[in-house]
């Protein structure tokens, strides 16, 4: 416990001293509050956010959407994945596709999901449904490919009928691989996000910086800014990455994605 | 336990590399008795790990049958449990977790099925193992696990594909001995591939050597048990059984 404490220290220490030299500067060199804001400007525009209920309705619209898309993913990504990789002919002749996509997934989806959806929920929970999607898709047909065939062997010789092998071997065998595609999709999700909201809705963390900066309200794209990092690290380091580690290292698996 | 029974096995693989049709095992039979411990012991690459895959259901012969307590084998079963060079356990499952698999799948309960993977860890002295991932474990200590995991499911034939090749030479022989021990007490039958042909003939009641996919000969191994090495090294019994061995092998 103190060496988690240590280390979660040694993160922040970085950014407490970019917020003291923030704190600093700015009022030392009389930087226009149009270009950069004061950090007790920026404090100020969190609490009136929090207040009167404009910051949390924002981020907890930018939440529903990443959640609402993410969830619909993974039902459909994990038992794709799963059917694809137990056939190597078929994992064999999807995979370049769905590398292409994961590349691709995320902002570049953002235009031709306005022109099919409209403007708003549906375009925004669209383009993090593909970020994720592709992903999670491509990492659970490498993971479920990537189980050695012994492992399988060994299950059907132990008995494992369908049913079993399915929830048994191929899904724990593939589950590093589906928590690291879930890392990296909902990092791509996320940026997509953002930018699709600054594009396609009035309401949600991107909108908020985007209409900010028609009113030069600096501090407020600033704690834009702000919450849109804070709350990635928190998912990340607090949720996904422990997931990853637990199920990596204890299980001794290489990492594979 | 059942007798297993194998007539006229053979398997032509497809080489999609050379466009052309190789046959890995002509014409092999086999006799294998209930509580018998058989040996198959050829060089690398005369077919050894495709006729227990075959046994085992894991590929589909190309001819002749086999046949378990008389009925023909189609695809893998519980009734041959399958012990595995590369160890094959279950990473994300405890070490208990992993020997309770079989039983497990058969619908035992689960504090019913805990006790029987206990017991069976015993039997290897894992024990204190229990509660752990096998990436914890030696090698030796993982190959443990897989041969009680196969135990455990009290399968008709035990099959072993150089179970003990990927472990160093101190822990093979441990292993060795700790197999004719679990062996004597609860009788399996076994068919046991190597291409060790010390340890075919330390382990087993029959060796049959293996040439190119045929049978070569079969030489009933009469040592006493138990079996040691420190009482089968200096045996001139063992010796010359060995050295018989050895010279089919090498001839062919
Ligand atoms: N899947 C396969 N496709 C084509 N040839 C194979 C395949 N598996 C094994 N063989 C060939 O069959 C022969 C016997 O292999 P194997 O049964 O693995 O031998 P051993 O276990 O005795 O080393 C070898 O010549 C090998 O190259
Ligand atoms: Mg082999």
């Amino acid at each position: 416990m103190p060496h988690r404490l240590s280390s979660a220290l040694w993160f922040c220490a970085p950014f407490i001293v970019l917020i003291v030299l923030w704190a600093v500067f700015i009022p030392y060199f009389d930087v226009n509050p149009r270009l950069f804001p004061h950090l007790s400007s920026v404090v100020q525009a969190g609490i009136e956010g929090i207040q009167d209920g404009t910051l949390v309705q924002h981020i907890s619209a930018s939440l529903l959407r990443v959640a609402v898309g993410t969830v619909l993913a993974l039902l459909v990504a994990i038992p794709l994945g799963v059917a694809m990789g137990v056939s190597p002919f078929v994992s064999n002749f999807l995979t370049p596709l769905f590398r292409f996509f994961s590349v691709l997934a995320g902002i570049a989806w953002i235009p031709i999901a306005t022109l099919w959806f409209g403007y708003g929920f549906g375009a925004i929970t669209f383009v993090i449904f593909n970020a994720v999607f592709f992903i999670v898709t491509y990492n659970t047909l490498l993971g479920v490919s990537t189980i050695p065939i012994h492992v399988r062997n060994a299950a059907a010789s132990l008995g494992a009928g369908r049913w079993a092998m399915l929830t048994e071997v191929l899904l724990p065998g593939a589950l590093p691989n589906i928590v690291t595609g879930i890392r990296t999709g909902l990092g791509f999700a996320w940026r997509g996000l953002i930018a699709a909201e600054m594009i396609a809705t009035n309401v949600g963390l991107g909108y908020m910086l985007f209409v900010a900066r028609d009113f030069y309200r600096t501090e407020v794209i600033v704690l834009g800014m702000i919450v849109i990092g804070v709350l990635w690290l928190l998912l990340d380091r607090l949720v996904l990455a422990p997931i990853e580690r637990a199920t990596i290292e204890r299980w001794g698996m290489v990492r594979r994605a | 336990m059942k007798d297993l029974t194998i007539r006229n096995l053979s398997k032509t693989y497809f080489d999609p590399y050379a466009g052309t049709n190789v046959t890995a095992v002509h014409d092999v039979s086999l006799k294998v008795e209930q509580g018998e411990f058989v040996c198959i012991v050829g060089p690398s690459g005369c077919g050894k790990t495709t006729i227990l895959n075959m046994i085992a259901g894991f590929i589909p012969h190309t001819g002749g049958e086999i046949l378990v307590g008389g009925r023909p084998v189609k695809g893998p079963g519980a009734d041959r449990g399958v012990v595995f060079q590369s160890f094959a356990l279950f990473p994300w499952r405890t070490v208990l977790e992993n020997v309770a698999f079989g039983p497990k799948m058969r619908g035992v309960r689960k504090v019913e099925r805990e006790k029987i993977a206990h017991e069976y860890l015993a039997l290897v002295k894992l024990t204190e193992a229990a509660g752990r991932y096998p990436a914890e474990l030696s090698g030796g200590m993982q190959q443990r696990v897989g041969v009680v995991r196969a135990l455990a499911n009290e399968p008709d034939v035990l099959l072993m594909d150089e179970p003990f090749a990927s472990v160093d030479a101190q822990t093979r022989m441990t292993l060795q001995e700790e197999l004719t021990r679990i062996w004597q007490e609860k009788r399996p039958t076994v068919i046991f591939i190597t291409h060790d042909v010390a340890e075919a003939v330390f382990l087993g009641n029959r060796v049959i050597a293996l040439s190119k996919g045929r049978v070569l000969e079969e030489i009933s191994v009469d040592l006493p048990r138990p079996r040691s090495w420190d009482a089968l090294n200096d045996d001139a019994r063992f010796k010359e059984l060995s050295g018989r061995v050895l010279q089919l092998v090498r001839s062919a």
